[in-house]
C-alpha cells in the first residue's frame, strides 16, 4: 500500500510471462480459494508483483493437452469497473487483467468464480468481465451445497444467455480439478473466441436457469440453515456475548497453547547457544553468532505459535461466514475510532501480538481503513509488552504496595487502548484522511471450512513470515549485537577492559544523555533501549549488562537492588518512581519491536509506513516520558 | 412514500428508488447488489445505531452502515415477499 490517494495510477502488476495463464476471479465469499486449493493441491507461490500488497498466489498445472499453464488467484472483487479508490483489491484484480492482454503476452483464461446459491450476484461481475471482452469460462461452485438444498442449475442455458463454456463443481469434491482444467484448456485453445454478451439481466437469468426440485424436509431445512443460525448469532443480546467469549476463548489459546510452545523453541534455541560456544569458543565471532544471529532467529521462532494460532483462527472465521457476523455486531463500537467492524479482529490479535495482526488486517477491504488500522497496532498493549512492565515494575517500584503496582499495571493497559483511540483519530484526519468504501459488507451464508484451505493458509502464512519478516529481525539483531558489542575507537583510554561503556551503544548513549534528561534517564537507560529496540523484552538483560549483573532477566532482585542504590556523586538516588513511570510511558507508546516494523514493511510494500511508525511512536513516546517525569515532579514523587 | 433505508421497518420489503451518493460510490454499490430498482428486505439491525442487515432480491445478504444507508431512497415494494 502507498501513499493513499485517489488520483495515483493502480499499482503495476505483470503476470508471469511465458505459460499461458488461467486467473480465477471472483467475489469474495465465492468458494476461489478452495477451488484454487483444488486444482493446485495447495502448491502456492506468491506472485511478486511490484506495488502490490494483496497476494496473487501462483501455481503451475499441467492441463489435460499436456501444456503447462500458470493459475493465478485474484483477490475476491466485487466490480472491475467501480473502483472508488485506486488501492481497493478491485483496482489491483482490473490491473492484472489489463496486462494480461497486454501485447504479445502469452494467451489467458479468465475462470470467473461464481457461488451457484447466490447466482445473480455473481452474473453481475459476469457482466463486467463480458463487456471488457475477456476470453470467460464461468466456474459454479458449492455444486453440493445448491443439490442439499434441493435446486439444479441448467448450465446449457446459462452458457447459451452468456456466450461462454459454463462448469458446475464442486471444490469438495477430486472431479473438480480435471472438469475445470479441460475446459480452460479448451478454451485457451480456441484461435477465435466468441465475444460473451453482456447484455442479460443477472437476477432475471438466474431465476431462468435455477430449478426446484421437489423440496424435501431436509432441503427446506438446509435452504434455512444461514436464517436459523443468524437469529441465534445475531439476537441482540445473545449474539455480542457469543462472539465476546468467542474472542476470549481464541486469546486463552494464544497464551495457553503458544507459550508452552514458545518456551520449548526458547529451549532449543538456548541449548543450541550452548553447544555453538563449545563448539566456537568465547571469543568475538562466537559471540555474534549466539548472541546475534541466533539471538534474532530466537525471536522469529517465539513468534511462530502465535503466528499460527492466529493464523488458522482467521481462516476459520472468515470463510466460515462468522467474521462478517462479528463485524456487524461490533461495528457500531469501531466507528468512534473512525474505522470499521472489520478490524475488529486485528485490533483484537494484536492485544496478542502486533505481528500477525498486522497480517490479518487484510480483511479490511477499504485501503485506508486498512492502512490505519496498521499504524495503530504498534500501540495496542501486546503479550511482549507485559513481562517488560512486570520487570520495569520490579526494578523501580519493588517498594510501593502491591496494590499500587497492580494499579499502575492495569493503568497501562487502558493507555495502550487509549493511545490507539488517539492515534487512530489523529490519522483519519491527517495521513489516512478521504472517502473510503461506504460499509457495505457481504454477509456470506454460513459454510464449514475446508480443513485443507485452512492448514494451506497456516503453513504459508508461517513461511511468509519466516521469509520476509525472520530476516529482517535476524539482520537487526545482528547490527544490535555490533552496536553493544564493538569497541568505539578512541572511546576507550589506553589500559583501559573493553566494556559496554565504551562500545559504539555506550557513545551513543551518553552522547543522547542530555536530550533524554528531561525524561530522566542516563546513559544506562539509553543504552538498555538503544539494545531493545529489536525487542521490549531485551530492556532488562541490557540494563543487567550496563549495570555487570548477569542473568539479569532471570533474577531481576539484583539489578533492582542495584539500580535503587544508584546514587549520584552528592548523594541523590539516580533512578525512583519517576523514572520508571516515565519509562513505563515510553514502552507504552514507543514502537520497540523490529518484528512489527517488519510486518509492516511487509503489508504496505514501502518502507515509508515502517518509518512513519517509528517516527511518531518515538517522538510521541519520548513526549509522553518527559512530561511524565516532569508532572510527577511537580507531585513530590 | 420515499424515505430512506434507515427508515424502512424490519421485515417489510422496500425498493431501492436512488442512492445519493457519487457516480464512482454509485456504481460500486451497484456491483455489489445495491443497485437502483433492487428489492430489499431490512432484517434486523446491530445495537446503538450499528448497520442493517439487509437481504436483496438478489438473494444477496449485506450490513450496511447507516451513513450509506442514510443515502439509500426507498419505497414501499408492492409485490408480496
Amino acid at each position: 500500500m502507498s501513499a493513499p490517494s485517489c488520483h495515483a495510477d493502480p499499482p503495476g502488476v505483470a503476470p508471469r510471462a511465458g505459460a499461458p495463464t488461467i486467473a480465477l476471479v471472483g467475489r469474495p465469499n465465492s468458494g476461489k480459494s478452495s477451488l484454487y486449493n483444488r486444482l493446485t493441491g495447495g502448491d502456492a507461490r506468491v506472485g511478486n508483483y511490484p506495488g502490490i500488497t494483496v497476494d496473487v498466489l501462483e501455481a503451475s498445472v499441467e492441463l489435460p493437452s499436456g501444456a503447462r499453464a500458470t493459475i493465478a488467484d485474484l483477490p475476491g472483487v466485487y466490480s472491475i469497473e467501480a473502483t472508488v479508490t485506486r488501492e481497493t483489491d478491485d483496482a489491483v484484480a482490473r490491473a492484472f487483467l489489463d496486462r494480461l492482454r497486454a501485447p504479445g503476452a502469452p494467451p489467458f483464461v479468465v475462470v470467473q468464480v461464481i457461488d451457484a446459491t447466490r447466482l445473480a450476484l455473481g452474473l453481475r461481475l459476469t457482466r463486467e468481465l463480458a463487456r471488457a471482452k475477456l476470453p470467460l469460462l464461468l466456474a459454479l461452485t458449492h455444486e453440493d451445497v445448491l443439490a442439499r438444498e434441493g435446486f439444479a442449475l441448467d448450465t446449457g442455458a446459462l452458457s447459451d444467455a452468456v456466450g461462454v463454456p459454463v462448469v458446475l463443481l464442486s471444490a469438495r469434491s477430486r472431479g473438480a480439478r480435471p472438469k475445470l482444467l479441460a475446459a480452460a484448456d479448451d478454451r485457451l485453445r480456441e484461435r477465435e473466441v466468441a465475444p460473451a454478451s453482456a447484455g442479460f439481466d443477472p437476477a432475471a437469468l438466474a431465476r431462468r436457469v435455477r430449478t426446484e426440485l421437489a423440496a424435501s424436509p431436509s432441503a427446506a431445512r438446509r435452504r434455512t440453515l444461514t436464517e436459523r443460525l443468524d437469529a441465534v448469532l445475531l439476537q441482540p443480546v445473545f449474539g455480542p456475548i457469543a462472539f465476546v467469549s468467542l474472542m476470549a476463548l481464541l486469546f486463552a489459546a494464544v497464551f495457553l497453547v503458544a507459550d508452552p510452545v514458545s518456551s520449548v523453541l526458547d529451549r532449543i534455541i538456548l541449548h543450541t547457544r550452548a553447544w555453538l560456544s563449545d563448539v566456537l569458543g568465547s571469543g568475538a565471532v562466537a559471540s555474534f553468532v549466539a548472541d546475534g544471529v541466533l539471538a534474532g532467529a530466537g525471536t522469529v521462532l517465539a513468534f511462530m505459535p502465535q503466528i499460527v494460532i492466529l493464523t488458522v483462527a482467521l481462516e476459520l472465521l472468515d470463510p466460515s461466514g462468522y467474521l462478517a457476523r462479528g463485524a456487524f455486531l461490533v461495528d457500531r463500537l469501531l466507528r468512534v475510532l473512525g474505522l470499521s467492524g472489520r478490524s475488529f479482529l486485528p485490533l483484537l490479535m494484536g492485544h496478542a501480538c502486533a505481528v500477525p495482526a498486522i497480517s490479518a488486517t487484510r480483511v479490511v477491504r477499504d485501503p485506508r481503513e486498512r492502512l490505519t488500522t496498521i499504524l495503530v497496532l504498534p500501540l495496542t498493549a501486546c503479550a511482549a509488552r507485559l513481562p517488560t512492565y512486570a520487570l520495569v515494575l520490579a526494578a523501580f517500584f519493588s517498594e510501593t504496595s502491591a496494590f499500587f503496582r497492580a494499579a499502575i499495571f492495569v493503568g497501562l493497559y487502558f493507555a495502550g487502548i487509549f493511545a490507539s483511540l488517539v492515534a487512530s483519530w489523529v490519522l483519519r484526519r491527517t495521513a489516512t484522511k478521504g472517502r473510503g468504501l461506504p460499509l457495505v459488507l457481504e454477509m456470506p451464508a454460513y459454510r464449514l471450512p475446508q480443513a485443507s484451505v485452512v492448514l494451506r493458509k497456516g503453513w504459508q502464512a508461517t513461511r511468509r513470515f519466516a521469509r520476509d519478516v525472520g530476516t529482517t529481525i535476524v539482520v537487526v539483531s545482528s547490527v544490535l549485537w555490533v552496536l553493544l558489542s564493538v569497541q568505539m575507537p578512541g572511546a576507550a583510554k589506553a589500559g583501559e577492559e573493553p566494556s559496554i561503556e565504551t562500545s559504539i551503544a555506550g557513545v551513543i548513549g551518553r552522547s543522547v544523555e542530555p536530550l533524554t534528561r528531561p525524561a530522566g534517564f542516563d546513559w544506562t537507560i539509553d543504552v538498555g533501549l538503544i539494545g531493545s529496540f529489536g525487542a521490549r523484552e531485551v530492556m532488562v538483560a541490557t540494563l543487567g549488562v550496563v549495570h555487570g549483573i548477569e542473568g539479569a532477566e532471570d533474577d531481576m532482585t539484583p539489578l533492582a537492588d542495584k539500580l535503587r542504590e544508584a546514587k549520584r556523586p552528592d548523594g541523590t538516588p539516580v533512578y525512583g518512581a519517576r523514572t520508571g513511570l516515565a519509562l513505563l510511558a515510553f514502552f507504552v507508546i514507543a514502537c520497540q519491536c523490529m518484528s512489527t516494523v517488519a510486518a509492516i514493511r511487509r503489508e504496505t510494500s514501502s518502507w515509508r509506513w515502517p518509518a512513519v511508525v517509528l517516527g511518531y511512536t518515538y517522538a510521541v513516546g519520548y513526549a509522553a516520558a518527559v512530561a511524565v517525569y516532569q508532572v510527577s515532579g511537580l507531585f513530590g514523587l | 412514500m420515499q424515505r430512506s433505508l434507515t427508515d424502512a421497518a424490519v421485515g417489510r420489503a422496500v425498493r431501492i428508488v436512488s442512492a445519493d451518493v457519487d457516480p464512482d460510490v454509485a456504481s460500486w454499490l451497484d456491483a455489489v447488489g445495491l443497485h437502483e430498482g433492487e428489492r430489499v428486505i431490512v432484517l434486523r439491525s446491530a445495537a446503538f445505531g450499528g448497520p442493517l442487515h439487509v437481504r436483496t432480491g438478489s438473494g444477496g445478504e449485506f450490513a450496511v452502515g447507516r451513513e450509506i444507508a442514510a443515502r439509500l431512497e426507498v419505497r414501499d415494494d408492492a409485490e408480496e415477499p
